[in-house]
């Protein structure tokens, strides 16, 4: 459950992001990459260099779907359904990626927004992102 | 044994040589405290923990964030021997301390994410790729030797 100032905060930092979902996509796509090289074995479509223009398409996908979580945060199991029946039936990432790629995301939002970058919003994000995951994962077994 | 590459090991002393090591490590702490609540279990004796703002302006939260980050500056001169460098702190934080592992890798990473609040632009993928690979190599030194 998401308090009042938990929402708020994500809210806020969405509106930094929306509008450059590709960029910051890419961006977070070459971190855990560069990071974490065996998540590429979850990419194997984007070839073993992905250039920019795929980071770019692939990433937009990825944090349009974190957008349209962020506008229906209280119903996250009925909007992401569809892509908790594709990660358990097609994609089958083994859960314990998903933190490597909620560690890349903060580490983004951290390194743009910096200073601004607060404490509610870094504990905002994760207890967000986190519940992401854990609809994603829900129906693997 | 985590082996740094010559690129690696500049992309950390490089960074580290900028850090307030006193702000930084209060900021780490406060910021895992936060975060993750239940990391508080370990601290009953610091005061007021009651919300963010407390933890983040708690001297007690301060003092020790400092402690911690300053033994993380004797992993950076020992980078070629972490196992090493953190033996006894190992012992200490399984027989005194009774700390899970677990919690070494929540801070390494919030420890990540302050550096990239700080360095911006600057803290490029491969920067933080070096500093993953650091702390993920402090945690492991540090839960070398629980038994």
């Amino acid at each position: 459950m998401l308090s009042v100032q938990e929402r708020a905060h994500i809210a806020q930092v969405w509106d930094l992001i929306a509008g450059q979902e590709a960029l910051f996509g890419a961006e977070l796509l070459r971190r855990l990459f560069t990071v974490y090289p065996s998540t590429k074995v979850y990419f194997r479509h984007l070839g073993d260099h992905p250039d920019e223009v795929q980071l770019l398409n692939h990433g937009q996908r990825m944090l349009q779907a974190v957008g349209v979580a962020v506008q229906y945060m209280d119903n996250l199991r009925a909007v992401l359904s569809p892509l908790a029946d594709l990660h358990a039936q097609v994609l089958r990432v083994d859960p314990t990626n998903f933190p490597l790629v909620i560690q890349c995301f903060q580490v983004v939002l951290a390194s743009h927004l910096q200073g601004e970058f607060t404490v509610e919003m870094q504990a905002a994000w994760d207890k967000f992102l986190t519940g992401i995951a854990v609809v994603l994962t829900e129906k693997y077994r | 044994m985590v082996h740094f590459t010559a690129e690696e090991k500049a992309a950390i002393t490089g960074l580290w040589a900028k850090v307030n090591v006193e702000e930084a490590g209060g900021e780490a702490l406060g910021r895992l405290l936060v975060v993750y609540p239940w990391t508080q279990r370990f601290f009953d004796s610091f005061g007021n923990l009651s919300s963010a703002s407390a933890i983040m302006g708690n001297p007690k939260v301060k003092a020790h964030g400092k402690k911690v980050l300053t033994s993380f500056g004797e992993a950076i001169k020992n980078l070629d021997n972490l196992k090493g460098a953190f033996a006894k702190l190992s012992e200490l934080h399984c027989d005194k301390l009774h700390v899970d592992p677990e919690n070494f890798r929540l801070l390494g990473n919030v420890i990540v994410i302050i550096l990239a609040t700080h360095f911006g632009r600057e803290f490029t993928p491969d920067v933080q790729a070096a500093w993953q690979k650091l702390v993920s190599g402090v945690a492991t030194a540090l839960a070398h030797k629980y038994h």
